[in-house]
């Protein structure tokens, strides 16, 4: 049974309900939750811990806006010279770590290292990136409708269906390849890479096509997420955003599809059930992180069903 | 003439594991390998298959120089090792195991288009599964194929490296001492499964140390002791050869 | 110009010893607790609150504070051992994480107690010395002679004592040591907390030098972490080597370039060591 049908009931949500705080938090776990699917990709199937994808994340907004602006195209047209750009940085960055036979940690640290390096360069490029002021998002995606020709996304519930639908496709997409013979190699590599090796997967190639998968995702939520919020700022580049991720996946539960989508609300959702102060929310995240890493290793979904699509 | 190997050496620091090996294999051919431990025959078979680097001499397959490649390479030029002590995929079914090894089989049958199978995968599948039946049912492991792979026993996991390295359809298959901690009757199942493919063409290379089994299958012989050959020669003249009854019996059976 | 050389090499060389620190402690509990304690940088902070608490409001004599923030630094790494890591042995990835956790837990203590202000401690030892035109305060030597002895000792215990030769040949082969008698849980309590103990002095030697925000914490991790590799995980010599050799990179980078890509000088040098030398400058054994 496709995944993305559990979607489908969400988009009768605007229809019931008028609480704004509701919708928003939805659908910042929509878009953060393709973030965390990305993740989920890389890390949780084919078993690559990066900490890349904050830094895809943030490279989403900056890119598309400037694209946008400079070019004067479209939000989807400009996201077109984007994801070039994720494409080579990935096959960079990943080209680097994968080629070398970086073990395990040294690959996180490496991609790490990247990501920090990208985020001093947007700090410090001030003429183009506007440093830690950021940047100020006014622009908006449209999407032709019919009937009514080209709508701009403009307001809650437009954004609402936007991003849901996005991560419907999203959703789909990750299922295909998670089902196919590309998951089931992603789970050997995961499990037993010299096995994987001597039964003729090259690994390379598809701990690459994950970590690009993954980068791809992470920059397709960070520019929805610029332009819904209004603003590019480069904390969205940096590690705390990876962790994040990796936190929601956790939670959430690493053996489904849409277990991050579930992690990403609740992480998302909590600062508006309980009333913190920054302090206490980043204290909050990290003992969330260590209750799950060691009590619930299989996250929320893990302890209601014993899913596990690998093969 | 299928694989020719030519002053192989491997050197782990000061250690030489394997020193100056020469030999031939033709096709179809059954080639056994014995000698006592540390006589370098793993780390023999791990060199052909590429999960370690030479550190001299060349390994031709085909003509071909494939001294140093890399594992997943060689697997898809045809050489394909089972291990010795029994490599899994942790947490994942018997069926699924195969379906992993049945990679290069897909790739051989669809090649780039095989992408095509993500939107569809149900077609692919069932060639993909009919071929794992196949080979399933040739190692006895048909039942329960859903069952996890860490719920078999060591001798059923075994067969499962066999079935896996099956899959890949070898032109050369090394086969680290399939029957050891196997019982009786999965030997005679093992013996039934080199038969089968014997009779395919593939040509095989097993280590083992019963020597008894090893005799059945293997009209020819190669000898091993620290890391060189000291025989390679029909089974009879080897069993009989004074120094392999020397170097794997112990001096004490010398002249018997 | 040599001069400004110079003392920049030798400001390198400071900071690189503080970095060095970090990276001993990361190094020893790689190697005998399998992972990576990346809230190693968080005791240092520990530490080095602790050293300024103890100092400017309790008004302790400096030495004294710095032995009494040592032992809470190491206090703090025994109770986050006992509560957390014990359960994360070898599993890098989960130790990895819990770490990263238990960072946001302690940064938002120290926020909570201590604000963001940066906090200065009172002249400890005031005063500098001069050679030529080059001038070095007076702390930033005693600070480096004291790292310098410390990690000097610690070599020396695992070369010539009996605990130091059973840490190092548990680190070599775990199994061995234990048949050999090695009561190895207990010494990888001990390493975990001789690590914390290793980052708390770094910290409170450190707040007597630089003003102290709960954000050290991260910054220090991230290049003990760098210097580790950049030596080669594993190398407890090297530990020290790296982490000079990271400071003065960092200094001679930020002299010549652009000074806000001074961070930055030392990953891209990391990077390219490791592309060369995947093992790190000393190639680890483990």
């Amino acid at each position: 049974m496709s995944a993305a049908w559990l979607l489908v009931p969400l988009y009768l949500v605007p229809l019931v309900s008028h609480n704004e705080v509701l919708l928003t938090i939805l659908i910042f776990t929509y878009i953060l939750g393709i973030l965390a699917i990305g993740f989920n990709i890389v890390f949780g199937y084919a078993g690559q811990l990066t900490m890349f994808h904050g830094a895809a994340f943030g490279i989403g907004g900056y890119a598309t806006f400037l694209i946008l602006s400079k070019l004067g195209i479209s939000f989807w047209l400009a996201m077109l010279p984007m994801f070039a750009v994720i494409l080579l940085l990935s096959m960079l960055v990943g080209w680097v770590c994968f080629k070398f036979r970086l073990r395990e940690f040294y690959f996180a640290v490496v991609t790490l290292a990247f990501a920090e390096l990208i985020r001093l360069v947007v700090l410090n490029w001030n003429d183009v990136t506007n440093g830690t002021l950021g940047l100020l998002v006014l622009d908006k995606p449209t999407i032709w409708w019919p009937g009514r020709g080209l709508v701009k996304i403009d307001g809650t519930v437009p954004w609402y269906l936007l991003t849901l639908t996005v991560l419907c496709a999203v959703t789909v997409v990750s299922q295909l390849i998670v089902r196919s013979w590309i998951g089931r190699n992603f789970a050997a590599i995961r499990l037993n890479e010299e096995l994987a090796q001597t039964l003729g997967i090259n690994t390379f190639r598809y701990k690459m096509l994950a970590f690009t998968i993954s980068n791809v995702f992470a920059a397709l939520a960070g520019a929805l997420f610029g332009f819904y919020s209004n603003y590019i700022e480069p904390a969205q580049l940096s590690i705390t955003q990876s962790l994040d991720a990796i936190a929601m996946v956790l939670l959430g539960g690493m053996g489904s599809i849409l277990g991050p989508v579930v992690g990403a609300f609740l992480l998302t959702g909590l600062p508006h059930v309980i009333e913190f102060s920054a302090e206490l929310r980043a204290a909050t995240y990290g003992a969330i992180l260590i209750l799950v890493i060691l009590l619930m290793p299989r996250g929320v979904v893990g302890l209601f069903s014993r899913w596990r699509h690998v093969a | 003439m299928l694989l020719k190997v030519d002053g192989l050496s491997k050197r782990f620091g000061g250690l030489v594991a394997v020193s100056a090996i020469s030999l031939q294999i033709e096709a179809g051919e059954i080639v056994g390998i014995l000698g006592p431990n540390g006589s370098g025959k793993t780390t023999l078979l791990n060199l052909l298959a590429g999960l370690l680097a030479p550190s001299s001499g060349t390994i031709l397959w085909q003509g071909r120089d494939i001294s140093g490649t890399k594992p997943e390479l060689i697997a898809a030029l045809g050489i394909v090792k089972t291990f010795q002590n029994p490599q899994l995929f942790a947490e994942l079914s018997v069926l699924e195991h195969v379906m992993i090894a049945g990679h290069l089989a897909l790739k051989r049958l669809l090649g780039f288009a095989r992408s095509k199978t993500i939107f569809a995968p149900k077609p692919a599948r069932h060639e993909l599964e009919a071929r794992a039946e196949r080979v399933l049912r040739l190692c006895r492991l048909s039942q329960g194929v859903d069952r996890p792979a860490a719920a078999l026993s060591y001798g059923e996991e075994k067969m499962l490296g066999v079935a896996m390295a099956m899959m890949c359809e070898p032109k050369l298959l090394l086969l680290d001492e399939p029957a050891s901690g196997l019982g009786q009757a999965e030997i005679v199942n093992l013996g039934s499964v080199l038969r089968d493919l014997r009779e395919h063409g593939t040509t095989l290379c097993i280590i083992d140390h019963k020597v008894a089994f090893l005799a059945e299958f293997a009209p020819r012989l190669i000898a091993l002791q620290n890391g060189s050959k000291i025989a390679d020669a029909s089974a009879q003249e080897v069993l009989g050869n004074e120094s392999v009854i020397t170097a794997y019996l112990g001096r004490q059976h010398a002249g018997a | 110009m040599t001069q400004v050389i110079l003392g920049q090499v030798l400001n390198g060389i400071i900071v690189g010893t503080l970095y060095g620190i970090i990276a001993l402690g990361v190094t020893l509990t790689f190697g005998i607790t399998g992972i990576v304690n990346f809230a190693l940088g968080q005791f240092m902070m520990i530490g080095a609150y602790a050293a300024w608490h103890l100092t400017d409001v309790v008004h302790l004599p400096y030495p004294l504070s710095v032995a009494l923030a040592v032992l809470i630094a190491g206090l703090a790494g025994f109770l986050s051992d006992r509560a957390l890591f014990q359960f994360t042995r070898n599993n890098l990835v989960n130790g990895l994480l819990v770490s990263i956790g238990l960072i946001s837990v302690i940064e938002s203590g120290a926020l909570l107690l201590y604000t963001a202000t940066p906090k200065n401690m009172d002249f400890v030892l005031s005063g500098s010395w001069t050679l030529g035109a080059i001038t070095i305060s007076r702390m930033k030597v005693v600070t480096f002679a004291v790292l310098l002895a410390v990690i000097a000792l610690t070599w020396l215990a695992l070369a010539n004592t009996w605990l130091g030769r059973a840490t190092r040949a548990y680190a070599q082969n775990p199994e061995a040591a234990m048949l050999m008698g090695v009561k190895t849980e207990m010494l990888q309590v001990g390493v975990s907390v001789y690590s914390c103990a290793l980052a708390g002095i770094g910290g409170a030697l450190y707040a007597g030098i630089y003003s102290l925000e709960p954000s050290m914490g991260a910054l220090f991790i991230l290049k003990g972490v760098e210097a580790a590799i950049l030596a080669g995980v594993g190398n407890l010599a090297g530990a020290l080597v790296g982490g000079i050799i990271l400071g003065i990179t960092e200094s001679i980078g930020a002299l010549f370039l652009p000074t806000a890509f001074r961070d930055a000088y030392g990953l891209v040098f990391l990077v390219a060591i490791l592309l060369f030398r995947p093992s790190g400058l000393f190639g680890g054994q483990k």
